[in-house]
């Protein structure tokens, strides 16, 4: 691959030193800019939130929650499938445009895999709570029980058990395999003695030796191979929640696919949302450029188009299926019923908005871009909403027809989660070395040497 | 392994070509420390394949078959319930949890082989006390050497060999850094 495959990175081609490289990269972690601290309050506060919410939910029962009979799952599994599908771009940044070679990803990959953890921690919640007794979430691993009450390893809701946990893991393991070289840096420009410290034991001692280079490089290809499929397993299984079931509009073969083209178009909106503040407030112009966001753009129209496709096939499967349930479901209930607006709004935000991204201008200007993924996360968790909501609230049997409305509680949940990833998130700008340095100064070295050799 | 000679370099292009030299001469113990991955020099100081890769195989198998146990053992065996007819021993529908268990199973082997095998975790290494050592995680590549003596003694002048010897590739510093480790050798 020559430079020309690579985003115009000012940072890696002005002659600076690895030295000035570091640096500048460290230097945005070990100043903080000022708006860190108020911002980590802010979100803090909303933070506290989700805990109140959550303590009243466990203390109380789930009855404050607007669940109903027939519609059982409601916001919980919708926030759930909604967050577990932002949590599929960072990994699928990382591991498959690795394999892919993508060398512009560098820049972003520690950003995305962040974003991941975070979001899986939020979409690890729901269920939880949505048990409705979580003291008894052991029930769930195959322990062994002096009832003999194992685990029935045949249902779906056991595979995501095992996805989601796993997801989590292997995402954390990628991201910390990762990080160590850069934590070790960190370690090793410290000023302070505690600083040294501190990240002298998350480096774990990391002491950069060419044969544990080779090891480095080797696992973390390997894990990049094998988290790949398990960014597409997870959110199949997670679909299969819904398609092994009976009721119209969940009981459909699409589900797989559609439901992992779906997470992977929010999860690269999210990316976007973070990133494009990011960039600005931490004056990252010269790392992740114009080419990133065009980059990410373009990903997000091309994901954007595979769920406009599934919606069709969708439709035209309830269409051609001859099932009256089906076709009354798709057809009638979900553009046309009493949550008709929302269907619509998934049209809006996640078929129609994109389209944007057509247009270069678009995709090069970062508050355009940032609007279209807001767009994009307004839409996409309309969609869960839609799929899950509906379904649920009109089945075969209009006599058990009720509809759904959530409660004030459901929102702090929601609002809560949305606090407590950013948060997270932020204090991972302010603790963690957010760009990859080692990979960036190993960039700077290829490209180095096919200067001269070319 | 002690470590007596530190060779060191501002640029990874030189020190690779140093380290060829240096192996060419008959240095056959060589370590280097770079601020990130460098194939190319781990080939010039002569390192083997690491086993790293199947040690994940073994890992990702002993996650499929363990899966497979106690899902069977669970579900099949020990405490049989009927749910539809279905079958008590369904492979197609154990798929997506032996897949999982896999996957977790090779990725922590991964993780941990490649720590363990660098010997990591660890909270200090000797390496550390060397003068300077913290910047080849920033911007400096090193060469160590270890005794080429079977005594572990420098033979006299051998630093003054080397820095004439290494001259064209312009190292930094060509030094005896046995006393710079006082903790560590005593």
């Amino acid at each position: 691959m020559t430079a020309a495959a690579l985003p115009d990175m000012r940072v890696l081609a002005d002659g600076s030193t690895y030295a000035e490289l570091t640096d500048e990269l460290l230097g945005k972690v070990l100043q903080p800019p000022r708006w860190m601290k108020p911002a980590l309050l802010v979100t803090f506060a909303g933070t506290l939130v989700l805990f109140a919410a959550i303590t009243y939910t466990v203390v109380t029962g789930i009855g404050v929650w607007g669940n109903n009979i027939p519609v059982a799952w409601a916001f919980a599994i919708t926030n759930f499938v909604w967050w577990i599908g932002i949590g599929h771009a960072g990994t699928f940044i990382s591991a498959f445009l690795l394999l892919l070679e993508q060398r512009w990803r560098t820049s972003i990959n520690r950003f995305a895999e962040g974003m991941t953890l975070f979001a899986v921690m939020q979409a690890g919640l729901f269920p939880l709570l949505h048990m409705g007794r979580p003291w008894f979430f052991y029930w769930l691993a195959p322990y062994p029980s002096t009832m003999k009450v194992w685990p029935q390893f045949r249902s779906a809701l056991t595979w995501d058990v095992v996805a989601v946990s796993t997801y989590f893991i292997v995402s954390f393991l990628f991201w910390y395999l990762g990080l160590v070289p850069d934590l070790a840096a960190m370690r090793d420009r410290a000023k302070e003695r505690w600083r040294r410290r501190v990240y002298g034991v998350f480096a774990l001692g990391w002491y950069g030796s060419t044969r544990s280079w080779g090891r480095w490089r080797i696992a973390y290809g390997l894990l990049g191979g094998i988290a790949t499929p398990l960014v597409v397993s997870v959110h199949s299984i997670v679909s299969s929640d819904f398609a092994t079931s009976l009721l119209p509009g969940w009981h459909s073969a699409i589900f797989p696919p559609y439901f992992v083209a779906g997470a992977i178009f929010s999860g690269f909106a999210m990316v976007v949302t973070l990133i494009v503040p990011a960039r600005r407030l931490y004056r990252l112009e010269r790392v992740i450029t114009a080419r990133h966001l065009d980059n990410m753009a373009k990903m997000l129209l091309v994901t954007g188009w595979i769920v406009t496709y599934s919606y069709i096939v969708e439709t035209w499967a309830a269409w051609q299926s001859g099932d009256e349930y089906e076709r009354y479901t798709q057809l009638w209930m979900r553009p046309f019923g009493p949550y008709a607006w929302l269907c619509w709004l998934v049209i809006v935000c996640n078929c129609v908005a994109p389209q944007l991204l057509w247009f270069q201008r678009v995709r090069t200007s970062p508050v355009a871009l940032w609007v279209v993924s807001i767009a994009v996360q307004i839409g996409m968790w309309s969609e869960r909403f839609v799929l899950i909501v509906t379904s649920e609230s009109r089945d075969f049997l209009p006599s058990s027809w009720r509809m759904y409305r959530p409660t004030v509680v459901d929102a702090a949940l929601l609002f809560g989660t949305c606090s407590f990833f950013l948060f997270l998130f932020l204090l991972f700008l302010r603790f963690v070395p957010f760009i990859p340095i080692s990979e960036l100064k190993e960039l700077k070295h290829d490209l180095a040497k096919e200067e001269n050799h070319g | 392994m002690a470590d007596p000679v530190v060779i060191e370099f501002d640029s990874p292009e030189r020190i690779t070509l140093a380290a060829a030299h240096l192996r060419s001469m008959g240095y056959s113990e060589l370590e280097a420390y770079t601020p990130f991955p460098m194939p190319d020099l781990a080939e010039a100081i002569g390192t083997r394949r690491t086993k790293l890769p199947w040690l994940v195989l073994l890992g990702g198998a002993t996650g499929l078959s363990l899966a497979y146990l106690v899902i069977w053992w669970t579900n099949a065996f020990d405490y049989r319930l009927d749910v539809g007819g279905r079958p008590y021993d369904s492979l197609p529908a154990d798929i997506p949890i032996m897949f999982e268990s896999t996957v977790l199973l090779a990725a922590s082997t991964a993780f941990l082989s490649a720590l363990v095998l660098s010997g990591l975790p660890r909270l200090h290494h000797p390496v550390f006390e060397l003068d300077g050592f913290e910047r080849t995680t920033i911007d400096r590549f090193w060469i160590t050497l270890g005794a080429p003596t079977e005594t572990g003694e420098l033979l006299e002048g051998e630093i003054r060999f080397l820095r004439e010897e290494l001259a064209p590739f312009r190292p930094i510093a060509v030094r005896d850094a046995r006393r710079e480790r006082t903790s560590v050798l005593r």
